[in-house]
């Protein structure tokens, strides 16, 4: 389903739960051709489609090194396109990238293999770890030793390469064959442009989705008649639940999990998931600074209260035990996949992994949502609570995507190898097993959200109507928060982790005097990168 | 040959010429005006007061090696047979420079900078805001408090050590199978420790040590949760990894004792405690602190695991200095603050050692 079909449907007052009822009889006339001629014409892509989701099929265990190269060969359609085989011959290529959970450049080199064997390049892999990653970037640009051709980046990063011209610009032929207008609406321009100019092949789109338990919640479960859709009742629910036992495992059964551990910034965004709906209000694109000052927010009322659900939990003990040594990745694959929590908020691959990787249990009883609400919100612009009902789902990372630095300008060939090989990785075809399939990427074409696909992968309907709706109403939320792509964004959020252990340790007196301290950390960021320039690519990211 | 000057230990018969002289001194000179001018044009380059369109210091790192080559050609031109004496040494002497006095330098330039990799500034010299910021920041001195922990632990390390030392160096059954044994954790990766271990082992859900308790009737055993019980797990894992390092020193120790000390004293009546507290014990000193000494560094430089496992939680307790420069430095890309953060650090390990060095020469020496 297309996101303007789906939004369309939402101005005419349907829930996305009727529109979804009907979903069947939609796709059904587009099979048809009657409504949806863009769709039709991508039907020649339907047969490869159709077979690579069966690679290796959902409930056959977690794909592996040959079921990757599978997909990439059958996914060369476009490049031989464009490409003659052996074009390549010679070039040699760089690409950094990740290897988190064995994903992410595991799944990059099977798929380029075949890129390879039919090109004639050679790609030479630089793997780092989600918390090496900034680091290594930084060092990079900010010593000139840029030594990689492709990169997997984050468009957050994209104010540190493309604002200093790092990057090359992709050329018009990539953006026909990665078919970049099937890209959800929020991650079109300004997204992966800097100057007007493109310069990202977009693998990845995110935002955070609310994951719980489907035996924790219902008539006579243990977590309550219904699924919390406030923070007020997650936390409710979540001190509710202790001292009972877990349906699926046996052990105690627990409620929310956070983490209360750093993981290199990237744990921040989990306090966002909390404060986004107490703060981010909907007349204002701006909830973690105040954009014509730079002067952080984190340390005012709404941001105070994400911080107190925190440590109101920690005080009821509804965590489980070590929680203080959970990060991220532990509540995530460690806790939840594993059938301990009840309630998460992660980015797609809690849905994609749920029925897909070997190491999960909760793949039948788990369910999802937006991020939930709050029964009010606070207004900064007024400096006062307003009681009413808000949500706010928080666009964490804005997903991945693939680069071309300006390393291969100056040789022709090498420079269309770099954004061959992208616009491979960036392919409507892969997208779409690389968003059903564990990978370490969600859905983030409108095309990804055609159901009967995903049905004919052996998916169950309701289950993927649920995790794919939970990413589309995330995605087209009015109320989204976006983050800013301003330079050193993970330095604020690094800082604020160190100073939220502390806190969550009970160093401080108070939420209020955690978020000073986040603040007056924030502050002295700003300062050293340059207030200024801050405040104008600030203003800039949030279309001010 | 020279009837003049040092002649000891010179068996070949030098005549150098004054020509020969000045052209070695020559060829030194040279070499050391064409080091300078290359990297002075390269500063000036780099500083964009002209532009010569050096891409890389490749060139006055090129003028330091043919400088270097023409300093030792040089001293035996020049100096003949005593040129080449100093040859044993010169190159070493070059390296190190190169290697450590040169780094040292820049890290001092680095250090009193403001140089943030976000930053559009690039590297800014500020004076001494970085050492102010240093004595104001709660986060480098709770790490520093920590260390004082960590480095206090050493002490029951050594009583560990030395008791393993003196069970193997007794006629025991298997005590060839037991000193490889007792080794292994120390040939292990304290990343390989965390995670075996701190990650896997001690999980407290489905880890073996956790299962135990539980069976036990712990409920809910948790090994990082709390500071203390995080502290001394770190503690634990460490000391399970270097204890093997002062047993296996001690053991070397124990065994270059004569026997001959303890059959004499037990010929004179002297129970086991005390042929060890007034033998053995006397004896082992000097061993006992060179690998104390030797620990202490080791200690002091304690990082992986906890980044590893608890990334300096709960709330800092865990945290020792070179973990929070990691994250100082890597996290938040400060590298002028993380960078005297490093040296100051460096200042106090060197005058805390030198001061037990000092100590220990002190309390070891004889006193008659």
């Amino acid at each position: 389903m297309k996101v303007e079909h789906y939004n369309a449907i939402m101005h005419k007052q349907m829930s996305r739960r009727k529109m979804l009822q009907g979903a069947a009889s939609v796709g059904a006339i587009a099979a048809m051709g009657g409504i949806f001629p863009k769709q039709v014409a991508a039907g020649g892509h339907s047969a490869v489609r159709a077979e690579i989701l069966k690679i290796p099929g959902v409930g056959a265990g977690s794909p592996t090194d040959a079921d990757w190269q599978k997909v990439g060969d059958l996914c060369l359609g476009p490049t031989k396109e464009r490409v003659a085989e052996g074009e390549f011959e010679g070039v040699e290529l760089t690409f950094m990238g990740l290897n988190n959970q064995n994903l992410h450049n595991f799944l990059f080199r099977g798929f380029l293999k075949p890129w390879e064997a039919y090109t004639g390049a050679k790609i030479n892999w630089v793997d780092l770890a989600q918390a090496d990653y900034n680091p290594r970037l930084q060092q990079a640009i900010a010593t000139g030793t840029v030594d990689f051709d492709l990169i997997e980046m984050g468009a957050p990063f994209e104010g540190d390469t493309a604002g200093k011209g790092l990057l090359d610009e992709m050329p018009a032929w990539v953006e026909e064959q990665i078919e970049a207008d099937d890209l959800v609406s929020y991650l079109q321009a300004p997204v992966g442009t800097w100057d007007g100019k493109k310069y990202r092949v977009t693998i990845d789109g995110d935002c955070h989705t609310f994951c719980y338990r489907t035996d924790y919640f219902g008539a006579g479960a243990i977590g309550g008649a219904s699924v919390p859709k406030t923070w007020q009742e997650v936390n409710a629910a979540s001190k509710e639940l202790i001292g009972k036992e877990d349906p699926l495992t046996g052990l105690p059964a627990h409620g929310y999990l956070d983490p209360l551990k750093g993981w290199g910034g990237f744990g921040f965004y989990f306090l966002e998931n909390r404060a986004a709906a107490y703060a981010k209000h909907p007349s204002d694109p701006a909830w973690l600074f105040d954009p014509e000052t730079m002067k952080p927010r984190v340390n005012n009322p709404a941001w105070v209260q994400a911080i107190q659900d925190v440590l109101d939990l920690i005080e009821a003990g509804a965590y489980p035990a070590d929680q203080i040594n959970a990060d991220p990745g532990t509540t995530g694959f460690q806790q939840f996949l594993a059938g301990t929590g009840s309630m998460l908020m992660w980015w797609g691959d809690i849905g994609s992994n749920a029925r897909t990787s070997d190491t999960s249990v909760v793949g039948d009883v788990v369910g999802f949502g937006i991020n939930p609400g709050s029964d009010r919100v606070y207004n900064s612009q007024s400096g006062a609570w307003e009681n009413t009902y808000n949500e706010a789902p928080n666009m964490a990372y804005l997903g991945w995507g693939v680069y071309v630095t300006k390393n291969v300008q100056g040789n022709e060939k090498k420079q269309k190898a770099a954004w061959s090989a992208a616009a491979h990785l960036g392919g409507k075809d892969i997208s779409l097993w690389m968003s059903a399939y564990p990978s370490g990427f969600q859905p983030y074409r409108n095309s990804h959200f055609q159901y009967d696909e995903w049905e004919a992968a052996g998916y169950d309907r309701a289950y993927i109507e649920d995790y794919l709706g939970s990413n589309a109403d995330s995605y087209n939320h009015e109320n989204a928060a976006i983050e800013p792509r301003i330079p050193g964004i993970f330095q604020y959020y690094s800082v604020a982790e160190d100073e939220l252990a502390k806190g969550y340790a009970g160093q401080y007196g108070s939420a209020q005097e955690i978020g000073d301290a986040i603040a007056a950390a924030w502050e002295k960021i700003t300062d050293q990168i340059g207030r200024d320039s801050q405040i104008a690519l600030y203003k800039a990211s949030l279309g001010l | 040959m020279n009837t003049a000057g040092d002649l000891l230990h010179v068996v070949t018969a030098d005549n150098i010429s004054d020509q020969q002289r000045r052209f070695g001194k020559l060829i030194v000179l040279g070499s050391a005006a064409l080091m300078f001018f290359v990297a002075g044009l390269q500063t000036a380059d780099q500083n964009g007061w002209i532009d010569l369109g050096f891409e890389t210091w490749r060139p006055t790192l090129y003028a330091y090696i043919f400088w270097g080559i023409c300093l030792c050609a040089g001293q035996v031109i020049a100096r003949g047979e005593h040129g080449k004496r100093t040859l044993f040494v010169l190159p070493a002497a070059l390296f190190v420079v190169s290697m450590v006095v040169f780094p040292l330098l820049f890290g001092l330039i680095i250090a009193f900078s403001d140089w943030n990799l976000a930053s559009p500034n690039g590297r800014q010299f500020n004076g001494w805001n970085n050492i102010r910021q240093m004595w104001a920041d709660p986060f480098y001195w709770n790490a520093m408090r920590n260390m004082v922990w960590y480095s206090l632990a050493i002490i029951v390390e050594y009583a560990v050590a030395f008791a393993l030392a003196l069970l193997l160096n007794t006629q025991i059954k298997g005590r060839k199978f037991f000193r490889v044994a007792f080794l292994l954790p120390l040939m292990l990766s304290p990343v390989a420790v965390s995670w075996m271990i701190g990650k896997s082992m001690l999980e407290n859900r489905f880890g073996p040590i956790a299962r135990i308790l539980r069976e036990m009737g712990v409920e809910n055993p948790s090994f990082f949760s709390s500071p203390e019980i995080a502290r001394l797990m770190i503690m634990l894992m460490d000391a399970w990894t270097y204890i093997p390092f002062m047993m296996i020193m001690i053991l070397a120790g124990l065994q270059a004792i004569p026997k001959e000390l303890h059959e004499a004293a037990e010929v004179d009546g002297a129970s086991a405690w005390t042929r060890f507290w007034e033998v053995t014990f006397p004896l082992m000193l000097p061993v006992s602190i060179t690998a104390i000494l030797i620990r202490i560094i080791f200690k002091l430089k304690l990082a992986d695991i906890i980044i590893n496992i608890t990334s300096g939680g709960p709330g800092g307790a865990t945290d020792s200095v070179t973990s929070f420069i990691f994250r100082e430095y890597r996290d938040r890309s400060n590298v002028g603050y993380g960078t005297m953060l490093a040296m100051f650090y460096l200042v106090v390990i060197v005058i805390a050692m030198t001061i037990l060095i000092k100590g220990a020469d002190r309390w070891m020496r004889p006193r008659y």
